[in-house]
């Protein structure tokens, strides 16, 4: 029993996908609530700095999975929210090609915030690790 | 005519100029590499009651907004009325109303993390609805009628905007107006001044908002100093919406508007398609008139920024059910 037990374990932690929130060493750390609140740019400064949040493409499974933990809303809503957005003046966050321009942007920006799967990831200067979290 | 002509050519010749690729309906599109983004949308709808029909091009609006820094800024020009044609026994009336008018225009001002200045002429940051009232983004051809009775739906002033982010939610904002209406052709109230305080809250899909104020009427002589209040709620789940608004007025002589409420609910049964009931009622003592209504409607979006919507009106005064139709688009 032991052993179906541990295998099941094993498989599960093999299939599950870790991610990350990253951001410049510059942006403070933050709760779920207000990455979300940046994300949805709602809070558009950071200690006086314009925080600038990066999507990666709308069919990437990884931006997929940001915006069903940390965002808690599915494309539908996401494309009501920046539609309405819209009219009120506000656009969405902008868009990176992949994880590797997601990094180097945020290297050289201050206020830069992104997300990607934790393994694509070294410890690097001026990036620091904001959140983390595994599906 | 020809203005409005003019107007819609220039309007669909910078989408094609300035639009690439990337250009998604009901985003507007980056004007060259200014901090401009350029939209608009507009709406046309049909009302059926008995021995009265109306064709009507409601709203023909152009959006302008953009940021640089800690400043943004949002314009927005509307015909509205621009074309309304009435059946009205066995008499046909024909109404062009080609005057532009500025619907919104104002500046914001971010003063820290949490804080930021607005100034200009703005919708009241009052209830929820008065928010997005423009026809695509509701799920309803008609507005509630407290959304219309108890406050101003447009501000020109100052507006003091505070919000935290933690846990939840929370925001204020103070507004302020002491001048006339930058433009007042489609406010509901003609005023010079008006004082409001919003207090807001939200956690997860549940949102409460308050809102108290007054306001001063400058073409009437009696009923024109009004105080109101506002209680709002709304719980916005994948699949469904529920969302509510109280509200009442007075004058220094007494009550003008005991109360004026809904309660609106609404499923989306897919991305596309939704159903929508809503329950009316309000008194109103300026005018005499009380009544209760139930809406029963359905919208159908084949995208988003696209509203295909027909409902139906039943009134407690009969003479009053209606049915109505409308497309809206914003792009």
């Amino acid at each position: 029993m032991k052993k179906i037990l541990y295998t099941i374990g094993l498989i599960s932690c093999l299939e599950a996908s870790d991610y990350i929130v990253i951001a410049h060493e510059t942006v403070p750390n933050f709760s779920l609530q207000q990455i979300r609140a940046i994300y949805l740019k709602k809070l558009t400064l950071i200690n006086d700095q314009q925080a600038i949040p990066i999507n990666l493409p709308a069919d990437s499974s990884i931006r997929q999975a940001f915006e069903k933990k940390i965002l808690q809303m599915s494309q539908r809503r996401l494309k009501a929210y920046w539609t309405k957005q819209h009219y009120l003046g506000h656009r969405p966050p902008l868009k990176m090609a992949s994880e590797k321009s997601v990094i180097l942007f945020i290297k050289k920006i201050d206020g830069a915030i992104g997300y990607l799967e934790a393994n694509k990831f070294h410890p690097t200067k001026k990036i620091k690790i904001l959140y983390q979290w595994s599906d | 005519m020809r203005q409005v002509t003019t107007y819609l050519l220039i309007l669909l010749g910078s989408i094609h100029l300035y639009s690439d690729e990337n250009y998604q309906l009901g985003e507007g599109v980056h004007v060259a590499s200014l901090p401009f983004y350029l939209g608009g949308y507009f709406s046309i709808d049909y009302q059926h009651k008995e021995d009265f029909n109306r064709y009507r091009i409601d709203d023909l609006a152009l959006l302008g907004y953009g940021n640089y820094q800690k400043l943004s800024y949002m314009v927005e020009l509307e015909y509205k009325a621009l074309y309304v044609h009435t059946d009205d026994n066995h008499n046909s009336t024909t109404e062009w109303n080609p005057t532009l008018h500025i619907e919104r225009l104002y500046g914001d001002y971010s003063l820290n993390d949490n804080l930021y200045i607005r100034i200009g002429k703005y919708n009241s940051p009052i209830g929820f609805w008065n928010l997005t009232p423009i026809n695509v983004l509701r799920e309803t051809t008609s507005n509630p009628i407290t959304s219309s009775i108890i406050f101003p739906k447009f501000t020109t002033g100052i507006a003091l905007n505070y919000q935290s982010f933690r846990s939840h939610t929370m925001h204020a904002e103070l507004l302020i107006q002491h001048n006339a209406d930058l433009d007042d052709e489609y406010n509901n109230y003609q005023v010079d001044r008006h004082y409001g305080l919003s207090i807001g809250y939200e956690y997860g899909d549940i949102a409460l908002k308050l809102n108290t104020g007054y306001f001063h009427l400058n073409h009437t002589i009696e009923h024109n100093q009004r105080y109101y209040g506002l209680i709002s709620t709304q719980i916005d789940k994948e699949r469904y919406q529920i969302l509510s608004e109280i509200g009442t007025q007075t004058d220094n002589k007494g009550t003008t508007t005991p109360y004026a409420l809904y309660l609106q609910g609404l499923y989306r049964w897919s991305e596309s398609h939704i159903s929508i009931v809503r329950f009316e009622s309000y008194r109103d003592k300026i005018h005499n008139q009380k009544e209760q209504i139930a809406v029963i409607g359905y919208t159908y979006r084949p995208y988003y920024p696209i509203a295909l919507k027909a409902e139906y009106q039943l009134h407690s005064d009969h003479q009053n059910n209606q049915v109505l139709l409308s497309l809206s688009v914003l792009f």
